[in-house]
C-alpha cells in the first residue's frame, strides 16, 4: 500500500515529553492528522498515573523523559506482566540518534524511533508503518516486545537516500548521529535473519 | 521478568487497538493530514520567537552556572537539557540553523559529561552562533547555506570534545 491513510480519531494518544513546547508541537501535528484524544505528560510519574487510570492506544515518548529516560520507561512497561498497557505501541522520539541509542531503543521494546526535530511527514509515516505492519510480540527470558526480526518493505511515503555519517566523533562511544533512514534500517536490522546485520 | 534459563520463548499477536482503529476507513488522507499538521505548526509560530528568547535565556543562565561549577553533572545536565530543547523544536519551526548549533553544543556538553575539559570559548562561540541564528536574516537559513560557520563550529566541537586518556586505568 503506497500511501495508506491513518485514522487517529478516538484513539487515545499519550505524548510524554519534558519539553512543553515540543509537546505542543507534537499535539498540534497529531490533531492535524485527525487525532482528538491527545494526552500530555512531562515526566514518568505522571505517565504512570495516566497509564494506571486508563487504557492508552499508543505512547509517543521522548528518550530523555525524566527521571530515568524513555528507554528505561519502555523496558519497565514491557517487562511488567501485570500492566495491561504492556503491548501498546511505543514510538520513541529521540534527538540522540547515535547508533547505540537506537539499538538500545529497539532492544528495550520500542516499536520504532523517530528522530527529533520531527517533521509531520516523518511522524505520519511511522504511525502508518506501525498501523499497517503488525508484528508479533516475543516473550523470552531477556526480552519482551515487538519482534525485532522484521523487514521494512518501504514506508508509505517512501524512504529517501541514506545520508553519509557525520565526520565528528565525540568522545569514546557516542559515534555519529544517524539519519532517520539509518534509524529505520537499524529497526529492520534482522531483515536477513541476523540480529544486527 | 524472571531470569529463568528455562523461560520458554512465546510468540504471539497482541490485540492491538491502535492497529485496528488506525486502519479504519474515514481517516484524514495523508497529504491533507500533512497539510493540516503544517497549519497547526504555523499557528504555533506566532509565539515561537518569545519561547525561543526565554529558552535562550534559560540556556545562558544554565551555562553561566556551569562556568562556576565546570564538570558538575547537575549543571551540565541542566545546560544540556536546555540546549536539547532548542535542538528539538528549532528545525520543526523552520529554524534549521538553531537546531544545527544547538546539536553541536549538545555534543560538546555530552563530551564534558564523560570527561572532556570545560572550554568557555567553545561554549561562548556557540551561544553567539545561537544568538545569530535566531535573528531575522538567519532564521530561515539552512546550515548548508553558511558552510564557513557550520564547518567552523564542527571543528570547534571536534577539538574540545576530546576526552583525555585516564592514566589511572
Amino acid at each position: 500500500m503506497k500511501n495508506p491513510t491513518v485514522n487517529l480519531r478516538d484513539l487515545v494518544i499519550l505524548v510524554a515529553d519534558p519539553n512543553a513546547y515540543a509537546r505542543r508541537i507534537t499535539n498540534g501535528i497529531l490533531r492535524g492528522f485527525g487525532a482528538n484524544k491527545v494526552l500530555e505528560v512531562e515526566q514518568t510519574l505522571s505517565l504512570f498515573q495516566v497509564l494506571s487510570g486508563q487504557k492508552i492506544d499508543i505512547l509517543l515518548c521522548d528518550t530523555r523523559l525524566p527521571p530515568h529516560g524513555g528507554l528505561m520507561l519502555t523496558r519497565t512497561i514491557r517487562r511488567n506482566s501485570n500492566n495491561e498497557n504492556r503491548t501498546i505501541p511505543i514510538l520513541l522520539m529521540s534527538s540522540d540518534t547515535g547508533e547505540s541509542t537506537i539499538k538500545n531503543a529497539r532492544d528495550a521494546g520500542a516499536n520504532i524511533v523517530v528522530a527529533k526535530p520531527m517533521s509531520p511527514k516523518s511522524l505520519y509515516d511511522r504511525l502508518a508503518w506501525i498501523a499497517f505492519n503488525p508484528r508479533p510480540f516475543i516473550d523470552t527470558a531477556t526480552y519482551f516486545g515487538p519482534d525485532r526480526r522484521f523487514k521494512i518493505e518501504g514506508y508509505p511515503g517512501g524512504v529517501g537516500r541514506r545520508k553519509g555519517d557525520k565526520q565528528v566523533e565525540v568522545a569514546e562511544e557516542v559515534g555519529p548521529g544517524l539519519a532517520q533512514d539509518d534509524i529505520d534500517n537499524l529497526f529492520s536490522a534482522a531483515r536477513k535473519g541476523q540480529p544486527d546485520a | 521478568m524472571p531470569n529463568d534459563a528455562k523461560h520458554e520463548v512465546t510468540v504471539f499477536y497482541a490485540d492491538n487497538r491502535f492497529e485496528r482503529m488506525a486502519r479504519r476507513q474515514g481517516g484524514v488522507a495523508r497529504e491533507q493530514a500533512l497539510e493540516n499538521a503544517q497549519a497547526h505548526i504555523e499557528e504555533l509560530k506566532s509565539d515561537f520567537a518569545e519561547w525561543l528568547n526565554q529558552e535562550m535565556q534559560e540556556l545562558r543562565n544554565a551555562l553561566s552556572q556551569l562556568e562556576g561549577h565546570p564538570g558538575d553533572m547537575p549543571y551540565l545536565d541542566r545546560a544540556y537539557q536546555s540546549c536539547a530543547h532548542l535542538h528539538d523544536v528549532g528545525a520543526t519551526m523552520g529554524f534549521e540553523l538553531v537546531t544545527f548549533v544547538a546539536n553541536n553544543l549538545c555534543e560538546i556538553l555530552d563530551a564534558m559529561k564523560i570527561g572532556a575539559p570545560y572550554d568557555k570559548d567553545a561554549i561562548d562561540c556557540h551561544v553567539d552562533a545561537l544568538m545569530l541564528a535566531k535573528t531575522e536574516p538567519y532564521r530561515h537559513v539552512s546550515p548548508d547555506q553558511v558552510p564557513e560557520m557550520t564547518s567552523g563550529l564542527r571543528r570547534v566541537g571536534e577539538l574540545v570534545s576530546i576526552v583525555p586518556a585516564d592514566d589511572n586505568k
